[in-house]
């Protein structure tokens, strides 16, 4: 990253407290694209919203009026010029995201629970449907047409999966849900049944090319990859999060398994598809809570593949657990008791983001200290007391041996002030492809009235103080910021902050004109007792007033 | 000199007077060139903004609503807002091709001196004689951070080219880079002898910032290591915030004015002067680059009110 050489590395690398939360509507999942600028979140209402990440402001939304049911999952394409959503009433809505228009939509015969776009290419022509009870399918965006794919081996039956012993915490019916995502680039399907097998799919052919049995053969209900593609996730039904070791080449995965295919033909079906199944994966490491044996839900990595969350899916506590690579459980995040919908990582920052059952999205960061010797660089930071001993003469003075500042810089070297280093964090760059990081910001014109306010004088100081703030009551609109120990600049906004501080958190609507009126009555009362660095002008001029009024009583 | 890598020694094409652009009523103080290059704008104590054509110099929009002069403006990436700042303690953003006033952002608690947008355009920082530099959404006009960023006015702030940091400068005598996105001081530049900081910005690459002190000096920095590589002098500068720019697209130059009303041309390298340019009639406190040509805008204050544009034709 750019500003890679000043960072102070010593601070953790994931988050640890609620930084912000997001409101608009009820929001029941979220989708961070590529670099993380943008976050797309699907609602109750049928609406999806796209977040601007770093104003925590909402650059767009996609306002679909054909479908009124909850947005049961939400995915971004490669980079970032497609949406894809799918829906409680069994639909699938494909949006262009530059433009905030629908390309397509397609109902399929139940509902999806999970849709994919093909990860591979930038306008992406097919995805990856789990519908709530039936095998996993490739449907294409064009056609809408579905493709099955098998869930078991094929000497075991017609495709469906068996009944399974192993039934859901809710005790639900014996067809399960299958588990399915596309590997990095999309040439692999990798599904986890109910028994427990993860099979690797070619798509194109609809073919199970390999399988392997995760240990416990439990009912597989989730299956996600790293951002890499080195690391493949399983969540399953014996409370336990695996993470398999991605054998095969990041590109052209299926043709090295085809290869591997060709060489193994003296094995039968079954013998095959195993023995090339562990040329695959490889079992890694397995989180599990045996403390409290609780089930997990939305597990994934973090961007760099370096940790690993996942929530707890007991109703009622909103809780996130952070594990690293090896296994080692590092945090447990909590927060406000609301059952955790949906979690994620940020691709490039120790962010999290976690979507609660009331419909708020959640923003995890690390509880940042202010690293002092930022502001003095000839001033070190000390863990602990140092006991200091002067020299003899430190403080002596001594004109003759004043230190004479000599450059040890040569001038005459060469700067390169043009040449810009790729960043590495997305090596995986097509620099051909132009990608989406952001959506054009169109500022919302004020309201006249916001604009006369701002010419008086008197008012000025009102509007300061109160828009100031980053805690302003114009609710919905940015992130409601929670955390603010950290910010030193709080003094001045104070007078404003404290009156609206109880009830910041609550608001949803914009305040009326009337109550805005008597704010700014209010601010300008406090004002007057302000400290004087502040609006020096107009603040004498108040208290000449108020001093002239006195005496004429 | 070992420099066969750069680009062969031609002989410097010297710029000359091409436009004379005269309508301010009062002091310019500050002209910068859109993105695009198909614009140019001036802002002036006179509390009007103006966009003009590079081309033909025909004055194109003006932009009316300050109650107090103009310090500086920008561009939005796309050329289609540009954001102003004021001694009314407000920045305002306008409809570049109507003229209207679309949003003022209310905050500082003092004149408003330095202004920039981020290259997504969906921020926008400033800094003021209120000793803060505040970061703003463009879209709500929420201001999103305060930074307590320096004990004096700040003079300059500019984000680098990706967004990721923002540079202040403050006649505290400091430079400061701060996380664009947490608002987090990453770095303080500190010399021996810490003059006032007139101005700051990052070079292209973003990796560099050029510094003007009041002591007639510029100096690029390396501020991931926190020393400076080259120095230019010769110029006048003690009073004003004369600001600076990298000429890039026929060799590599510094630009910036000068208290004896001249421009300043070096070679970036070799920190010569190649050429000053003559013809304002009082201090030129703000200069800017065209994009892809060879053009540079100049304005003056006072006694001059006039914004110029030098070319290298003939």
């Amino acid at each position: 990253m750019m500003n890679a050489p000043i960072i102070d590395p010593l601070q953790g690398d994931f988050p640890e407290v609620i930084e912000e939360f997001l409101e608009h509507g009820v929001m029941k999942c979220i989708a961070f694209n590529r670099r993380g600028t943008l976050l797309a979140a699907g609602c109750a209402d049928g609406n999806c919203v796209i977040w601007d990440f770093e104003t925590r402001g909402i650059a767009k939304e996609l306002r679909d009026d054909d479908c009124l049911a909850a947005i049961t999952s939400i995915c971004w394409s490669k980079y970032g010029h497609r949406i894809l959503a799918s829906a409680a009433d069994k639909s699938l809505t494909l949006w262009d995201v530059v433009k905030g228009e629908k390309i397509g939509r397609t109902t399929l015969q139940q509902t999806p629970l999970q849709a994919r776009l093909h990860p591979g290419s930038s306008t992406p022509l097919i995805c990856l449907v789990c519908p709530v009870s039936s095998a996993p399918m490739i449907v294409d965006l064009c056609s809408g047409s579905t493709t099955v794919l098998p869930v078991s081996l094929p000497d075991t039956g017609n495709g469906l999966a068996p009944p399974s012993r192993n039934k859901f915490s809710d005790g639900s019916a014996p067809f399960t849900p299958t588990a399915a995502c596309f590997n990095k680039y999309g040439d692999l399907v990798y599904v986890g049944n109910s028994k427990g097998e993860i099979l690797i799919i070619d798509h194109s052919k609809i073919q199970v090319c390999g399988v392997v049995q995760v240990p416990g053969a439990s009912v597989i209900k989730n299956m996600v990859f790293s951002r890499s593609g080195q690391y493949l996730l399983t969540n399953s039904n014996d409370r336990t999060i695996r993470i398999y070791e991605n054998l095969l080449p990041l590109k052209d995965g299926l043709k090295a398994l085809d290869e591997s295919n060709s060489g193994l033909d003296e094995l039968d079906g079954v013998e095959k598809v195993k023995t090339i199944g562990s040329t695959c994966l490889s079992l890694f490491r397995e989180f599990q809570d045996s403390i409290t044996r609780v089930h997990w839900k939305a597990p994934c990595f973090s961007g760099d593949g370096e940790w690993v969350i996942g929530g707890s899916a007991s109703k009622g506590e909103h809780k996130i657990y952070i594990w690293d690579r090896a296994g080692h459980l590092v945090k447990i995040l909590e927060g406000p008791k609301e059952a955790l919908m949906d979690l994620a990582w940020h691709p490039v920052h120790p962010i999290v983001v976690s979507v609660s059952l009331a419909g708020l999205v959640y923003i995890w960061a690390k509880d940042y200290t202010e690293n002092w010797s930022a502001f003095a660089p000839d001033f070190k930071e000390l863990e602990e007391n140092e006991e200091y001993i002067e020299r003899e003469d430190e403080f002596d003075l001594m004109p003759d041996t004043e230190k004479v500042k000599e450059s040890d810089v040569n001038e005459d070297d060469e700067v390169d002030i043009m040449t810009v280093e790729k960043d590495s964090a997305f090596s995986d760059s097509d620099v051909s492809e132009e990608e989406i990081c952001f959506l054009p910001a169109d500022p919302t014109p004020d309201a006249p009235e916001q604009q006369d306010k701002c010419v008086g004088s008197t008012s000025k100081l009102a509007d300061s103080a109160q828009s100031g703030s980053p805690l302003s009551d114009e609710a919905g609109q940015n992130g409601h910021a929670v955390n603010q120990s950290s910010s030193p600049l709080e003094g001045m906004d104070n007078s404003a902050a404290e009156d609206t501080g109880g009830t910041r958190l609550k608001r949803r609507r914009r305040p009326s004109d009337k109550v805005m009126e008597l704010q700014v009555e209010k601010v300008k009362k406090s004002s007057q007792r302000m400290k004087p660095s502040v609006g020096l002008g107009t603040e004498r001029s108040i208290f000449m007033q108020s001093r002239i009024a006195l005496l004429a009583c | 000199m070992a420099s066969a890598a750069t680009e062969p020694a031609e002989a410097f094409k010297p710029y000359k007077l091409k436009h004379n652009l005269s309508g301010h009523k009062r002091a310019i103080s500050s002209v910068k060139f859109s993105d695009d290059g198909r614009l140019l704008a001036s802002a002036s104590a006179d509390k009007t903004a103006c966009t003009w054509s590079p081309s033909d110099g025909s004055l194109l929009q003006e932009y009316q609503g300050h109650d107090q002069g103009i310090s500086d403006l920008a561009f939005s990436s796309d050329a289609r807002y540009l954001a102003t700042a004021s001694d009314d303690k407000t920045v305002r953003l306008w409809d570049v091709a109507t003229g209207s006033l679309v949003k003022t952002l209310s905050g500082h608690t003092n004149y408003v001196f330095c202004v920039n947008f981020n290259p997504q355009s969906n921020m926008l920082v400033s800094g003021s004689f209120d000793e803060t530099v505040r970061a703003w959404d463009v879209k709500s006009g929420k201001c999103l951070k305060v930074l307590p960023a320096h004990s004096d006015p700040v003079t300059a702030v500019h984000f680098n080219r990706d967004g990721t940091l923002i540079v202040s400068s403050s006649y505290d005598g400091l430079c400061r880079i701060w996380d664009a996105s947490t608002g987090h001081c990453m770095k303080t530049l500190i010399d021996d002898e810490n003059p006032p900081v007139s101005f700051v910005r990052f070079s292209p690459n973003g990796k560099f910032i050029l510094v003007g002190t009041l002591d007639n000096t510029f100096r690029l920095w390396n501020f991931s290591t926190g020393k400076y590589l080259k120095t230019y002098t010769g110029h006048v500068n003690s009073k004003y915030c004369i600001s600076a720019t990298f000429s890039v697209t026929n060799g590599k130059y510094i630009v910036s004015g000068s208290e004896d009303n001249s421009i300043y041309l070096w070679e970036l390298q070799s920190r010569k002067i190649v050429q000053k340019l003559e013809g304002h009639t009082d201090t030129v406190v703000s200069v800017s680059c065209h994009p892809t040509e060879n053009m540079i805008a100049s304005g003056a204050l006072g006694e001059d009110k006039t914004v110029k544009i030098w070319t290298q034709e003939d």
